[in-house]
């Protein structure tokens, strides 16, 4: 049974990355732009100088990137090289493959997000669950009104504020990139601590940012988790506190969160735009923005299929996961 | 604790591990390549913050070849590719480089160059002809394939190294600009490429590009020790050719770090705080807050208003010449007299603007034309703000107001729907449509993506747009508005307002064919282009386009300035080497 589970679920996750892939195909083309003459024509006019035969240079590479062939061939094209993990060059940045460019923006992306998204999770799930916890210290419930204030901040609205502070007025952290101008990227401790201390503002304001939503909705669940009998029955048999929070509390209340974060930790590869734009953080955000600036239709393919297929993978990870976390869950039908 | 599940019995613990692990490995930067690096220190390293990255990325860190279509020279191949000459505007000054002199034949179908002797690539290949004559036959063999191939395939027809120093080429029709085309200014020239590298490649997707290898090999004073997202480095090479042979002094900056822009907010942080020692183009507002925190920090005019050169690309307001009541040059007039320029850069620019008589730049060589039109323009004031003269053009032409609104003689609204692009269009687009929209016109303000498409296929009314023209003698600027060419066969043309005046193409063709050198003979024959072209006015003369880029002297000076005008600052264009080597730490 559970073989069977898991190869319908497998079979959607197939489905969703089919049709993703064909919507991903169409919906740029009915922009009714043409990237390659854009490109050639912004580089064609690089400081302000035309050059001649533009129209002889666009058909050259209308035809180098099979822009000429009909839709249908171009699609049918696109599936077999999708299917193959060719997603084609940059249209934009001619020879460079798309792959190449998501695999070497998705470290920095993975590395900022997942890691942010990960300590917002762990911490905001914490805070929540001891902010419904009547035992818990009250200083707790002091930390909680600021958190929820920023919540409400955009991501690169407190980013503008934090460089301000920390990286201009007290140059604390650097200002913007991965790491200091003419370091050396070896794998040494230095150029760790480096690219560490480049993440921290970016990082952190996207935690401070995430924490208070994290923990608003861990509070919720445990209020409603703590009014359930099993809870009431720990109780009377005397358990400890620490075991009834953890065990009988947390441990149910976390479920929902944990479908959240499957679904926050698919959504990174889209990258936090702006907060990379402004750190200068060259991650997969920024890349996808620059790629719709353009108009390279074959790195904005590629980019979103990326997204889709990792947030799909998410999705049939939680499903195959979920029986594990909640023994109550199993993998037969209802 | 081990979780016993429906999975097996994975440990929690396990998984958690296992998640770190990824997350850390996922921190390792990706997408580098490097030597590496010397120690050397920021007073012997210039940090420059380059304009032509995107979003906080050099996307292009893996093409040093800049014929490869995604690569751009403004982006470090500028650098490493040294020209046959360098020509700088601003002097008015020739500097011979690779070639050491030229000769053309009376009928400008042959270019003799002689090139200099004991020039070596950086794999210490010698330099010489051959790499010349090959770089001007593959371009004019590749043709439309990569960047200059259609300009050289229109006039040349066999370049052949006669001697290993001595480059012979023979064009199909005269071609008395060639040697100057082919010579580093601004964006324009021609990289000579190493043809023991380049040979047998596909130009168009060749990377040239392999640190291990020495690659991008070079005859210029800079080797690349690292290119990634984040950083370009450049280091020294000791052996300049050009040093040894006395023709320009060794650089005194030991590295060179060009970081990608982020965006005006970083540049200017980084300025303050001595993070970097060039900057990219600021907005004029910004260079008074930048300077009062750091008062290191100056510009080509010094502290002070503009903030920075003008430009060879004075900014013009396109009209379709097609479009109905635009063909007509009565109504071009009439928006001309409607436009307040001071107010324009009063408002647009803070003042920090000059307006602009003549579709290109009063740069020295150019202003005996200027001179020699100078009855004419007073005649034909291309500036004179005269909306009484504008109402009174658009009464003859039977538009009637309505409510302080034009209509045009057939009861429409007179409606300018402009478009723009970049800086430009973002600065004084607004202002030029609210200037026109009181003075009864309804304009409109978009800055479409697909700007360049639209604008050089002719698919707009109204465009806010400059011209790459002439920077020494008229032809490039005249050759903007020329609807055809006989003098060169299949030559594309560029007339973006899509104004036709075939007397006007003759004598185009005519200054094409004269000897750049003949100033009385080409001042002759702008004059008679510009009696045809100043009263049909093709396009609305606006403002002169400024580069205000911010310098930084804590480490190095003797930056050009207006006192010390040796070349333009840009960093992006072919000539930034000269500033290098006039660099002195300060």
């Amino acid at each position: 049974m559970r073989a069977v589970y898991i190869v319908k679920r497998f079979g959607v996750f197939l489905l969703i990355v089919w049709l993703a892939a064909t919507l991903n195909f169409f919906l740029p083309k009915l922009s009714g732009q043409d990237p390659v003459r854009a490109k050639l024509l912004a580089e064609a006019s690089l400081g302000g100088y035309v050059h001649a035969g533009l129209e002889d240079m666009v058909n050259q590479y209308q035809k180098k990137f099979g822009l000429d062939k009909p839709l249908w061939r171009q699609y049918l094209t696109y599936l077999g090289a999708v299917s193959r993990g060719d997603l084609n060059y940059s249209i934009a940045n001619y020879p460079r493959t798309v792959v190449g460019m998501i695999r070497e923006a998705l470290p920095w992306t993975i590395g900022l997000l997942g890691v942010t998204t990960l300590f917002s999770f762990a911490a905001g799930t914490i805070l929540g669950a001891l902010l419904a916890w009547p035992r818990a210290p009250r200083w707790i419930r002091w930390l909680m009104p600021p958190l929820w204030a920023l919540h409400a901040i955009p991501f690169f609205l407190l980013g503008l504020v934090l460089s301000w502070l920390l990286a201009f007025k007290f140059q604390w952290l650097p200002i913007f990139g991965g790491y200091s101008a003419g370091a050396n990227p070896a794998w040494d401790w230095a150029f760790v601590l480096d690219v560490l201390r480049h993440a921290v503002l970016p990082s952190l304001s996207i935690v401070l940012v995430s924490v208070g939503g994290w923990a608003l909705a861990m509070r919720g669940m445990m209020v409603t988790t703590m009014g359930e009998d099993y809870v009431t029955f720990a109780e009377a048999k005397g358990l400890r506190s620490a075991t009834i929070f953890t065990r009988y509390c947390m441990r149910n209340a976390i479920l929902p969160q944990t479908t959240g974060l499957a679904l926050a930790l698919g959504q990174i590869l889209s990258g936090a735009v702006l907060v990379e734009a402004i750190f200068g953080y060259p991650g997969i955000g920024a890349l996808l923005f620059q790629a719709i600036e353009e108009n390279d239709f074959f790195l904005i393919e590629g980019i979103v299929f990326t997204v889709i297929v990792a947030l799909g993978f998410a999705t049939f990870l939680l499903d195959v996961v979920y029986p594990w976390l909640d023994p109550r869950i199993s993998y037969r039908q209802a | 604790m081990t979780g016993k599940t429906a999975l097996g019995s994975t440990s929690r613990r396990r998984a958690i591990q296992g998640g770190m692990a990824a997350a850390a490995a996922a921190m390792l930067p990706a997408g580098v390549a490097y030597a590496q690096a010397a120690n050397i220190p920021r007073n012997l390293t210039m940090i420059l913050i380059g304009g032509g990255s995107r979003d906080g990325r050099w996307v292009d860190y893996e093409l040093w070849n800049p014929y490869a279509i995604g690569a751009n020279h403004q982006n470090g191949p500028n650098l490493i590719y040294e020209p046959l000459a360098y020509y700088s505007a601003f002097a008015d000054k020739w500097y011979m480089w690779l070639a050491e002199s030229y000769q053309f034949t009376p009928d400008f179908k042959q270019l003799t160059i002689k090139t200099r002797q004991g020039i070596k690539w950086s794999d210490r290949t010698p330099f010489s002809a051959e790499d010349v004559a090959y770089t001007m036959n593959a371009l004019r063999d590749l043709g439309p394939k990569v960047r200059w191939g259609v300009d050289v395939n229109l006039a040349l027809d066999e370049a052949t190294a006669a001697d290993p120093s001595t480059v012979v080429l023979k064009f199909k029709i005269p071609s008395p600009r060639f040697f100057f085309f082919a010579t580093y200014k601004y964006d324009i020239g021609i990289y000579i490429v190493p043809k023991h590298i380049f040979q047998g490649q596909d130009w168009s997707s060749f990377k040239h590009f392999d640190i291990a290898k020495g690659w991008p090999v070079t005859t210029g004073p800079w080797k690349v020790t690292e290119s990634s997202l984040q950083q370009k480095v450049f280091e020294r090479r000791d052996n300049w050719w050009a040093a040894e042979q006395k023709l320009a002094p060794m650089p005194p900056t030991e590295r060179h770090i060009w970081l990608p822009m982020v965006n005006e907010q970083n540049t200017a942080q980084a300025q303050i705080t001595n993070h970097s020692d060039f900057g990219n183009v600021l907005q004029p507002a910004t260079f008074p807050t930048v300077i009062r925190q750091n008062s290191k920090v100056t510009s080509y005019s010094g502290q002070k208003s503009p903030w920075g050169y003008v430009d060879w690309w004075p900014i013009s307001l396109y009209v379709n010449n097609q479009v109905k009541p635009f063909d007509d040059k009565d109504v071009r007039w009439a928006l001309s007299h409607y436009i307040d320029r001071q107010q324009l850069v009063a408002v647009a620019y803070l003042g920090a603007a000059t307006v602009s008589a003549l579709p290109m730049p009063p740069y020295k060589p150019l202003l005996p034309y200027f001179d020699a039109v100078k009855d004419l323009l007073a005649k034909y004031d291309t500036l004179e703000f005269n909306p009484k003269k504008g109402d009174a053009l658009l009464e003859a032409k039977g538009f009637k107001k309505n409510g302080g609104r034009w209509e045009t003689p057939d009861g429409k609204p007179f409606s300018l729907d402009i478009i723009g692009f970049g800086a430009s269009g973002s600065a004084m687009g607004p202002v030029l449509s609210e200037i026109l929209r009181r003075h009864g016109v309804a304009a409109s303000l978009t800055l479409p993506p697909n700007f360049d498409d639209r604008f050089q296929k002719g698919q707009y009314v109204g465009s806010i747009y400059g011209h790459g023209g002439s920077i020494r003698e008229p032809y490039d600027t005249l050759r903007l508005y020329q609807s055809q060419s006989i003098a060169v066969p299949g030559a594309h043309a560029v007339n973006f307002s899509r104004w036709k005046n075939l007397e006007f193409d003759k004598i185009v063709d005519e200054v094409y064919v004269t000897d750049p050198k003949d100033v009385a003979k080409l001042k002759q024959l702008f004059v008679a282009a510009m009696e045809i072209w100043l009263p049909d006015l093709p396009d609305i003369q606006l403002v002169q386009n400024y580069h205000r880029i911010p310098l930084n002297t804590t480490y190095w000076r003797n930056w050009p300035t207006e006192d010390n005008s040796y070349i333009n600052d840009a960093s992006w264009h072919l000539t930034f080497p000269i500033v290098l080597w006039n660099l002195q730490s300060a």
